[in-house]
């Protein structure tokens, strides 16, 4: 069972975390200021010094170096960075990069915010069709399903997975009582109410990442 | 096992039919079905952009904690959507029986106007025969 993607928003509505496993389409950067600083590096807009922030964050597996061939873009060739490229793209050594895959076609903030109005509206439906306190749990197209799993604080964990999943509710469950509460609400530098930054740390990718891959259905 | 109701959207969003059979669900005004299927119309619009491998279809299965959606996409852009239970396994075969009703005692009906409210009583007559009260064991 193939896992692609993580989303986690706050109760501002803001998108506060973001992690990929086999995302297929490349992922487009997000504009400069749509997006919160430390939800993801991989989505991050391109800043000048590239070259000096270097992966404190990535995980384990970084995805750049994914083998799978999928490549989140952090550096796309065409657009004028002052760093060289392969200050961006520490791990291709090999010169020149893989062709660049099709993007998504939407940047990452705005793919975001349609994740969650999707939610949001589905949820007031579920909610309105059947008259009590109901949640949305999931839904299911062709190609993928979105288990949504929400705190009473306001907290959406979202995931996206190949369509023949069972309900990854418990998982979700699981990623907050595991490693958000661990490495997030637990952790005094971090804060996690504001509306200026995500809650992108090392411990909590690498420990969000340990959790999900080592679950026994995971691809 | 129970079928709470049955919408059918044209391809422009709006709410053509819409009945209810077992109880389960809220009691909604007309209007408020209006605006529901208008929602759905756009939701299932963007859960085909939102795939994470290329194109999609649209959402095909709706789950609650109580009930599921199963929305029906024909090729002309017509929604068949299907409130049931979510231990019903049999919502696929019976939205497929709709359309072929839809098909006999809609589409061949002189008098409907294509995308418009359907105020058919051979189409009641057959979703009934084919629903019933939407209550099996």
């Amino acid at each position: 069972m193939t896992i692609y993607s993580l989303y986690i928003y706050d109760r501002h509505c803001n998108c506060i975390y973001y992690q990929d496993w086999h995302r297929v389409k490349r992922l487009k950067p997000a504009v400069e200021g749509n997006i919160l600083p430390g939800v993801s590096r991989a989505v991050a807009p391109h800043s000048s010094d590239t070259a000096a922030s270097q992966s404190a964050f990535g995980t384990p597996r970084n995805t750049l170096s994914s083998s799978s061939g999928v490549v989140v873009a952090l550096g796309d060739v065409t657009t004028s960075i002052s760093s060289p490229t392969t200050g961006v793209m520490p791990i291709s050594s090999v010169a020149p990069p893989p062709p660049p895959q099709p993007t998504s076609g939407l940047p990452f903030d705005e793919e975001a915010k349609l994740v969650y109005g999707v939610i949001l509206s589905l949820r007031h439906m579920v909610k309105k069709l059947s008259g009590r306190e109901e949640h949305f749990v999931a839904y299911r197209t062709s190609t993928y399903k979105l288990h949504l799993y929400e705190t009473l604080s306001g907290y959406k964990f979202v995931i996206l997975t190949d369509p023949q999943a069972d309900s990854l509710r418990f998982v979700l469950r699981q990623l907050y009582t595991g490693p958000f509460l661990e490495y997030v609400v637990r952790n005094p530098l971090l804060d996690m109410d504001s509306r200026e930054h995500g809650i992108d740390n090392e411990h909590f990718r690498s420990g969000t990442d340990r959790l999900l891959r080592g679950l026994p259905f995971f691809n | 096992m129970a079928i709470f109701g049955l919408w059918v959207i044209n391809k422009a969003g709006g709410l053509v039919y819409q009945r209810s059979f077992a109880d389960g669900l809220a009691h909604l005004t007309s209007n408020e079905y209006l605006v529901l299927a208008g929602t759905l119309h756009g939701i299932h619009a963007i859960t085909s952009r939102l795939s994470p491998t290329g194109t999609s279809s649209g959402a095909h299965v709706i789950e609650a904690e109580t009930f599921k959606m199963t929305i029906f996409l024909t090729a002309t852009g017509t929604k068949f959507v299907l409130l049931t239970s979510l231990s019903d396994q049999t919502a696929d075969s019976v939205l497929q029986k709709i359309y072929e009703a839809y098909a006999d005692a809609v589409m061949k009906n002189p008098f409907q106007t294509p995308e418009m409210p359907i105020r058919s009583e051979g189409f009641d007559a057959r979703i009934s025969t084919l629903i019933g009260s939407g209550v099996s064991t």
